[in-house]
């Protein structure tokens, strides 16, 4: 049995090619990551962006939901969650980055592109973008946050970092020192939920990244997430023509957001069972010395790596959950209602809250080799702390769980 | 505004030294070390940057020589009973700026204290290595030189294994110590140190602790080579390699304290690097609450400051919470290994196990706590201008050394319930 296999999930959702999906996405992290990584580390341009392209393009995660007619795979239906969960814990399995910049492009190709919901005009504007070019695209999002000055729109409680305006010729962006979630240095394209003016909810316009009056700051550092080179923008009188407002109003964000969160979490749990990869090899092959024992078999430090694989398993399980709530709108609702939205945003959180206590756990278990470089642990860490960062505070996030279950009225 | 002093110091430990002490190092770590801080993450390498600032504290400002008798050119504070409380306040100074830094620091005098301390001070050897450190404005460092490779925690585990999976030998030959073996991870390697001490067996596989051997040996010894520097998570002023020892040979009396005593003040050096390890974290913490102190006021939800949100006070108040009581601990720790009168020298199990307990339980609140702060900090948390993810690294990684938590739960648990057979 695969390693990875011992941590159940539904695969008896998964249809004959999401698991071979998985499995060729499984070499080839192996072969084009893994194997190099001791080596190049996290360098961008040698590691990372030529990753990047094989599993976008080469792969085609970046095609799959476009309509076949675009040049996509058309695989656009709700079912396409189970591939997305199942593609995207294999990619964060070599690394977290680069399944966090998947998640983001596949939420906006859920958005703009799923089955009996296309936006046709959008979809034939966007979809040669990501189907007829030889790089990847990588997609960024510029999401509601904590505010520094006054005058912004507020979406929930925090505010929405660009105004946008509509005009005759289309929409003018305007806006200092956005943070986005993503690349802010190199994104190819930005879906940024702005306010709109006279408009109660927010829209996401699609801004590209050569569009004039978008201003890129320098890349700035972080945590974690080496593949994500990330930089503030300011937004200067930035104009995209009206069709590149794709969605608005809070169940078109929701819906978004709650395809977002899958990718995250099935990332998070990539993460975790590559983390459980490495903490298997330090515990099959590492002898207490002193009591020529195997590091497993010691009560102690077993009965800590059991809660490491109770965690990876529970959460895995989660997340499979959720894909089975997207993959149903017919039980469950649709993926921008208040209830699938709350699920996605309680199972995303909770992933990199037991997550990142897990790998601490795993460290702990490693002592100095689980921050050293070499042992590739510490890479994991640093990516799903910094994940966890961007998703937002988990005590904003618990409002919106708060307002479902209690029905709050002023959180 | 509150500032980190409004936190709690249990002001009968203090002394007008340590004070004076701290308030120097603040004024140091402000000027020198905090404003150029982010760039030292990025010279784990070279140390050009971090060098420099590590001049003025040791050798300008002479701070190296602390430990050494005053007629050899030191302060002193070997024979001082407030030796471990001013420890942990300059500690705690330097932490605030850079944890890594504060190791470096901390690690100059730790294996110092096998030959410095009273009442075990080794005189001759003082007068031997006093004046490398006193006689010179450049900094020196020192390293101790203990974990090995396959061998984890085990040196460490002394009370347990007793030496007996120690590697390193050291043999004798005539008047001098032959010593061969591989050593891992000491802090200030990687061509920093000047002076090493040595932890080796003098009788391989013994369980007798005589023949724990802890042996000083100068870096420029032939025979001694040291590896490329590691690369880290964090911590990049704290350098460490690989060292190797091929027939290295220094005279017999470079044997800190004697069969015996180098294993039981080897407790010693357990019990104040648990101390300056608490030091480190809640030094780390102070200055995560300056940071975090800056981004509640500026940053605004639903038209408030950010610290007016009832549910974002509460995380806030957990952290402040964290600091006041592991400060407290922590002063608790360092008045605990300066009073022998009333708890017993440092180098007792009983003091070692209960500064292991302060020192993980310490380190478990402090992530715990630090891991929610950056998540309220949301995408701020993670970014290094806001320095609050670069102590979140470093302080994992005090968790970490010293046999990490797992050997501190067995030797906590061991002593206190009187376990026989873990």
């Amino acid at each position: 049995m695969n390693n990875l296999d011992l941590f159940p999930y539904q695969k008896n959702r998964l249809e004959d090619t999401d698991l071979q999906l998985a499995s060729t996405l499984h070499d080839l992290v192996e072969r084009e990551v893994m194997d190099k990584r001791l080596e190049l580390k996290e360098d961008y341009e040698q590691l990372l962006k030529p990753s990047m392209r094989k599993i976008f393009v080469d792969i085609g995660l970046q095609k799959m939901f476009w309509p076949e007619k675009l040049g996509g795979e058309g695989h656009n239906g709700p079912e396409a969650a189970y591939t997305v969960v199942a593609a995207l814990e294999q990619v964060a399995r070599a690394d977290t980055g680069l399944a966090f910049l998947a998640a983001h492009g596949m939420a906006l190709q859920a958005s703009m592109a799923s089955r009996g919901e296309t936006d046709g005009e959008a979809c034939a504007r966007f979809a040669p973008l990501f189907c007829e070019g030889e790089d990847a695209v990588v997609v960024s999002l510029v999401l509601p946050t904590y505010a520094e000055g006054e005058g912004l729109t507020k979406w929930r409680g925090k505010y929405l970092q660009v105004t946008a305006k509509k005009g005759a010729e289309g929409w003018t962006l305007e806006g200092q020192g956005v943070r986005p979630t993503c690349s802010g240095a190199d994104a190819d394209l930005f879906a940024v939920l702005c306010g709109v003016a006279g408009e109660d909810g927010p829209a996401l316009i699609l801004v590209p990244g050569d569009a004039a009056g978008l201003k890129r700051g320098d890349e700035f550092k972080k945590t974690g997430l080496a593949a994500s080179r990330n930089a503030d923008l300011d937004l200067v009188k930035v104009k995209v023509p009206a069709e590149n407002c794709i969605l608005s109003g809070d169940e078109a964000v929701r819906k978004l957001l709650s395809w977002y969160y899958l990718g995250l979490a099935a990332a998070g749990v990539g993460s975790l069972l590559a983390s459980y990869e490495i903490l298997k090899e330090w515990g099959d092959t590492r002898v207490i010395k002193g009591r020529g024992q195997v590091f497993k078999e010691n009560p102690l430090t077993a009965a800590l790596m059991a809660q490491i694989a109770q965690d990876t398993a529970l959460d895995r399980l989660l997340v499979y959950d959720l894909a089975g709530m997207l993959a149903d709108p017919g039980t469950f609702g649709g993926a921008g209602s208040e209830a699938v939205h709350t699920a996605a945003t309680m199972i995303v959180q909770h992933v990199y809250t037991s997550a990142e206590m897990a790998i601490h756990h795993v460290m702990e278990l490693m002592a100095s080799a689980g921050y050293a470089k070499e042992w590739q642990l510490e890479r994991y860490w640093r990516d799903v702390k910094t994940v966890q960062c961007y998703l937002g505070a988990s005590e904003i996030a618990k409002f919106d769980v708060a307002r479902w279950f209690y029905q709050c009225e002023t959180l | 505004m509150r500032t980190i002093d409004d936190f709690s110091r249990p002001k009968e430990y203090l002394t007008p030294l340590g004070e004076n002490i701290g308030d120097i190092f603040r004024d140091w770590v402000d000027r020198e070390v905090i404003p150029y801080r982010r760039q030292f993450d990025e010279d784990w390498k070279e140390h050009e940057l971090i060098l420099p600032p590590f001049k003025r504290l040791l050798g300008e400002y002479g701070i190296q020589r602390m430990l050494f008798p005053e007629d050899l050119g030191g302060w002193g504070l070997g024979h001082s009973d407030f030796l471990s409380v001013a420890a942990f306040r300059m500690f705690e100074e330097v932490a605030r700026a850079d944890s890594g830094m504060a190791v470096a620091f901390g690690v100059v005098f730790w294996p110092l204290l096998f030959i410095a301390a009273e009442p075990h001070v080794n005189r001759r050897l003082c007068e031997e290595f006093a004046p490398m450190f006193c006689e010179t404005t450049e900094a020196v460092f020192s390293a101790l030189a203990m974990t090995e490779p396959q061998g984890g925690a085990d040196i460490e585990n002394y009370e347990f294994l007793k030496g007996s999976t120690i590697q390193t030998t050291a043999v004798q030959d005539g008047d001098e110590w032959v010593i061969n073996g591989h050593k891992l991870w000491p802090t200030n390697t990687g061509g920093v140190a000047d002076l090493l001490a040595v932890v080796c067996t003098t009788d391989p596989g013994s369980r007798d602790k005589e023949n724990i051997a802890v042996i000083f040996v100068p870096t420029d010894a032939a025979g001694v080579t040291q590896g490329e520097s590691y690369e880290k998570a964090g911590m990049a002023a704290d350098k460490n390699s690989d060292i190797w020892f091929e027939n290295t040979r220094v005279p017999l009396w470079y044997r800190a304290c004697g069969p015996g005593d180098d294993s039981l003040y080897f407790g010693e050096v357990m019990s104040l690097g648990g101390m300056g390890t608490i030091a480190f974290t809640v030094g780390v913490m102070m200055n995560i609450f300056e940071r975090l102190q800056d981004f509640v006021n500026t940053r605004t939800y639903r038209d408030r400051p950010l610290k007016e949100n009832d549910a974002v006070a509460g995380v806030l108040a957990d952290f402040a919470a964290t600091i006041e009581a592991c400060r407290i601990v922590g002063y608790q720790c360092a008045r605990m290994c300066d009073r022998p009168d009333l708890y017993g020298p440092r180098w007792s199990p009983e003091v070692v196990i209960k500064t292991r307990a302060h020192r993980y339980f310490v380190a478990d609140r402090a992530i715990e706590a630090i891991g929610k702060v950056m998540n309220i900090m949301e995408s701020y948390g993670a970014d290094r201008d806001w320095d609050v993810e670069k102590h979140w690294r470093d302080v994992k990684m005090c968790q970490l050394w010293m046999g990490g938590k797992q050997l501190c739960q067995m030797e906590v648990a061991r002593w206190f319930y009187e376990c026989e057979t873990l």
